[in-house]
């Protein structure tokens, strides 16, 4: 019961963000139904016993990228006019189009097989919990080549949006 | 037995005589003045007809057995080889195609004197004579191929000699093509001899007839028998002899009179063993000899082109010896042959004297009067004249009757064939008389002041032409059949249609002599005497009937427009047509359509790339779901 | 009903993904569009974190742990080129940008 109730729960409120990202006119209000999925989707996470990534998320993902996407939405300032019309020729169709089709391979796949997704593999009984110390002796023996490349794809992310960003009448004119 | 061997190279010499000449003349053109020209061409044909006449002479003395020489074997299976002959029918021939080439070339020195082609004349002369020897002296079907060929390239060569004039060079190009039509009818029948008999060589073929299919026989006789309609100028390819009237007159009597004309009928003498079996062939060629002597005689009558109504007279006379022909009477065929040869070539060089006297003029219209000024030309083309209306002594009558009493002896329908010959016969005598009384007798009121007697080169040889015409009948009378005895041996294995005898023969010979005359003394009438003028026409309603065939006659029966129209324009709208349509339309359009389809499909293509990144999202997304039914579809795992 | 199992868990990831895909072409504002891929990237991890429960193994939650990363690093780059992007029009609609058209 309580597992089901941890389930639901936390489920609800993704898709309500989700929805609230997709249809929202203000783009503030599109950046809080962000947070409010990432959120729990690090409650799930932690019901699926990825404790250390479910604190990485909310640390990284909900507090790092949402204030950068934040700051960005201050300093552009959308205007909520242009936000409702559609300007691309066909496109509503298309979309539509797409929907529905995803929607009936869905409910296909659903029905076809009795709401009784059988897995091909049989679910492992060893419960692991995701604890730091866990993840870092795998992190740092097996998989410390990626490790390293992805330091050096922050460090190249870092100088690559101050060379995009960087305004030099700007930076000219004040100094 | 020495001179038969000697004989077998001798008979050679005058065939390839002319070719070295020819190929002499044409190598020093640039250096050769008139005279040498003159002097190396003329001895060339004197000696060529020596050696001819001498090869006759030691032939007759053995009784006309064939002298064979095989120069080499082509091919062994079918057997093809190159080989000339002389027998009786090539003698004949040979000597007279010899003895013709030197009496025009003679001629010829005088008339083309001045002309700025003159060595390049001679030229094609002395190669049309080597390819005329070729044709009869050959003893296969091969080597008489060559030379049909080579007879109507030296005959193109001289029609369009004057070939600054483009009526010259059009009539030469009509001559070719209409004898390429009769030349693709010889061709086929030659593929089915090879077939049937697996050899080209006439005795071979000529000795074992009997076992062959008679629906082979006349699909044979057929086809050559149109080869020798387009050389012959028959009906319906004879529209090229009176267009080639525009090549030089002495050219015209040796070629369009005593030649390459009837390279035809020698051709179907030499291959009657085989056409005799075949009664359809003969029938089909006695109806249309019949049909080409009445239209070209009828052509005739109301021509006023001096040499034009020679043409058509030719042509006439081509239809008598194909009637001849068809009614199996092969000796006078042959008889017809030699003395049209000879009255016809002294018609032609007359006529050439009178164009050159009157400085090229050639209507007889503007003619009259010219016998007190020419006497010796008027007095030569009378003796022509007479002869080709058949009045006895003469050449023409001999022969002329000869055919028309073999034609009446067959019976049956053809008593209406005869009568029908009769009737060219007479008209014949008319239009004859009619061109000659315009030329020479009636005098028209024109300035004839400056024309005289023609030179000496040119009166000699008509003086020789016309003794000839004189005293050749008398090689085959009903009472000295001389002509027979030479052609013997080569038809001993023909039925021949000999003549009637009795009193059948006397009652057939009066009524040709009287066609004859009658002809002549009309011609007279109307065109000695103008009576036309002095009757009224007009009481007896015969004026538009006698316009009517005035004009009918002069163009042709029109014969000539509606071959134009229909062929000539309607292969040229054809050709046309098939140019747009075919070839413009289908072929380009097809490859045009693969082009222009190549780009309309890469611009509909393009249209999806619009450079819109929500665009995009969707191709992906559907791109997905593909992805995703592929992956319901196939289970990549086996359970 | 009442047991959760892994392929409840799938479910879930496969209608968050579809639902960042549709905003994604609906949605024509370039941050918003961001925002979507957001969106589908996390459905992606919650994919691989309920994996590597299913098989007991801790790779999978390593995985998230690189995709998090780079996910950041590119939110960061995108930012900067919607900037100037917007430096460059005052309006940040995505459907104007179409110079890459062929």
């Amino acid at each position: 019961m309580i597992e089901a109730l941890l389930f639901f729960a936390p489920a609800s409120l993704i898709i309500i963000g989700a929805l609230i990202v997709i249809f929202a006119k203000n783009p503030v209000h599109n950046a809080m139904g962000l947070v409010m999925t990432l959120v729990s989707l690090a409650i799930i996470y932690i019901t699926l016993n990825a404790t250390f990534v479910a604190m990485v998320q909310m640390l990284v993902y909900a507090g790092a990228v949402m204030t950068l996407f934040l700051f960005v939405i201050m300093m552009i300032g959308v205007d909520k006019k242009e936000q409702t019309t559609e300007s691309i020729k066909g496109q509503t169709f298309l979309v539509s189009g797409v929907f529905l089709i995803l929607i009936s391979l869905l409910a296909y796949v659903a029905i076809s097989s009795d709401f009784k997704w059988d897995l091909w593999f049989p679910p492992v009984e060893f419960d692991a919990e995701g604890t730091p110390q866990l993840i870092a002796g795998v992190l740092f023996t097996e998989w410390i080549f990626p490790f390293e490349i992805i330091s050096l794809l922050l460090i190249v992310a870092t100088a690559a949006a101050i060379a995009l960003a960087y305004d030099t009448k700007k930076r000219n004119s004040n100094a | 037995m020495y001179q038969e061997v000697k004989l077998e190279l001798i008979f050679l010499l005058p065939i390839f005589l002319p070719f070295l000449t020819a190929i002499f003349l044409f190598l020093n053109k640039k250096l050769f003045n008139e005279l040498i020209t003159n002097f190396f061409t003329l001895n060339s044909a004197l000696l060529s007809f020596a050696i001819a006449a001498y090869s006759f002479i030691a032939l007759a003395l053995d009784k006309f057995k064939p002298v064979n020489v095989e120069l080499f074997q082509w091919i062994s299976n079918p057997d093809i080889s190159i080989g000339f002959t002389l027998d009786g029918l090539s003698g004949i021939m040979l000597i007279l195609v010899t003895g013709l080439s030197f009496v025009i070339q003679l001629f010829s020195t005088s008339y083309m004197e001045k002309d700025e082609n003159h060595c390049n004349y001679f030229v094609y002369f002395n190669f049309f004579v080597f390819s005329m020897l070729l044709l009869v002296m050959s003893s296969n079907f091969l080597v008489m191929f060559f030379g049909w060929e080579l007879v109507g390239l030296s005959s193109y060569l001289l029609i369009s000699f004057w070939s600054k004039k483009p009526a010259a060079a059009k009539a030469g190009n009509k001559a070719f093509v209409i004898n390429r039509v009769g030349d693709f009818g010889f061709l086929i029948g030659l593929m089915i001899i090879l077939d049937t008999f697996n050899t080209f060589d006439f005795y071979k073929i000529l000795q074992n007839t009997s076992g062959i299919a008679e629906s082979t026989i006349t699909a044979i006789s057929l086809f050559l028998m149109l080869g020798a309609f387009g050389k012959s100028a028959q009906f319906p390819l004879f529209s090229w002899l009176p267009d080639a009237m525009e090549g030089p007159t002495p050219a015209s009597a040796l070629i369009h009179a005593a030649t390459m004309v009837t390279a035809g009928v020698f051709m179907l003498v030499r291959i009657s063993p085989l056409l005799q079996h075949s009664k359809i062939a003969s029938l089909l060629i006695i109806i249309f000899g019949l049909i080409t002597a009445l239209l070209a005689a009828f052509s005739a009558i109301n021509q006023f082109d001096i040499k034009k109504v020679l043409a058509y007279s030719t042509i006439s006379q081509l239809g008598f010896m194909f009637i001849a022909i068809g009614a199996g009477a092969y000796v006078a065929a042959i008889f017809h042959l030699v003395t049209h040869a000879f009255f016809k070539a002294l018609l032609f060089l007359g006529a050439g004297a009178v164009i050159h006297s009157m400085h090229h003029e050639q209507d007889i219209r503007k003619m009259g009067g010219l016998r007190k000024k020419m006497p010796i030309t008027a007095s030569m083309m009378g003796i022509g004249t007479l002869a080709i209306s058949g009045i006895p002594p003469l050449a023409g009558f001999w022969s002329k009757d000869e055919i028309l009493a073999s034609v009446f002896v067959n019976g049956g329908i053809y008593y209406v064939f005869w009568a029908l010959a009769l009737g060219a016969a007479f008209l014949t005598a008319f239009y004859m008389g009619r061109h000659w009384l315009l030329i020479f007798e009636k005098d028209n009121g024109f300035e004839h002041s400056d024309v005289k007697e023609a030179p000496k080169a040119m009166t000699r040889p008509l003086l020789l032409l016309g003794i000839f015409s004189i005293f050749i009948g008398f090689i085959n009378t009903p009472f000295f059949h001389g002509l027979e005895k030479v052609l013997h041996v080569t038809l001993e294995n023909v039925e021949v249609t000999h003549l009637p005898k009795g009193i059948t023969l006397v009652v057939l010979a009066v009524l040709s002599i009287g066609a004859g005359f009658t002809g002549l003394i009309i011609a007279f009438l109307l065109f000695g005497m103008e009576l036309h003028k002095r009757i009224d026409l007009k009481k007896f309603k015969l004026e538009s009937p006698i316009n009517l065939v005035k004009d009918l006659s002069s163009n042709v029966l029109y014969l000539n427009k509606f071959g134009n129209l229909f062929f000539v324009s309607g292969m040229k709208n054809l050709s046309r047509k098939v140019a747009v349509v075919v070839d413009g339309m289908l072929i380009d359009g097809s490859v045009n359509f693969v082009s222009t389809a190549f780009n309309k499909s890469s611009k509909i293509t393009s249209t999806t790339q619009t450079g819109l990144v929500r665009n995009y999202v969707v191709y992906f997304g559907l791109f997905l779901l593909l992805l995703i039914v592929l992956f319901i579809a196939t289970p990549l795992v086996p359970r | 009903m009442l047991e959760v199992t892994t392929d409840w868990y799938l479910t879930l990831a496969a209608i968050l993904f579809s639902i960042g895909f549709l905003g994604m072409m609906i949605r024509k504002n370039a941050l918003i569009m961001f925002m979507c891929i957001e969106l589908m990237l996390n459905a992606v991890n919650l994919t691989f974190i309920s994996a590597s429960k299913h098989f007991g193994q801790v790779d999978g939650q390593i995985f998230v742990f690189f995709v998090l990363v780079v996910a950041a690093a590119e939110v960061v780059v995108g930012l900067a080129i919607i900037v100037s992007i917007f430096r460059k029009q005052s309006s940040a609609s995505v459907d104007v940008l179409n110079v890459s058209r062929g």
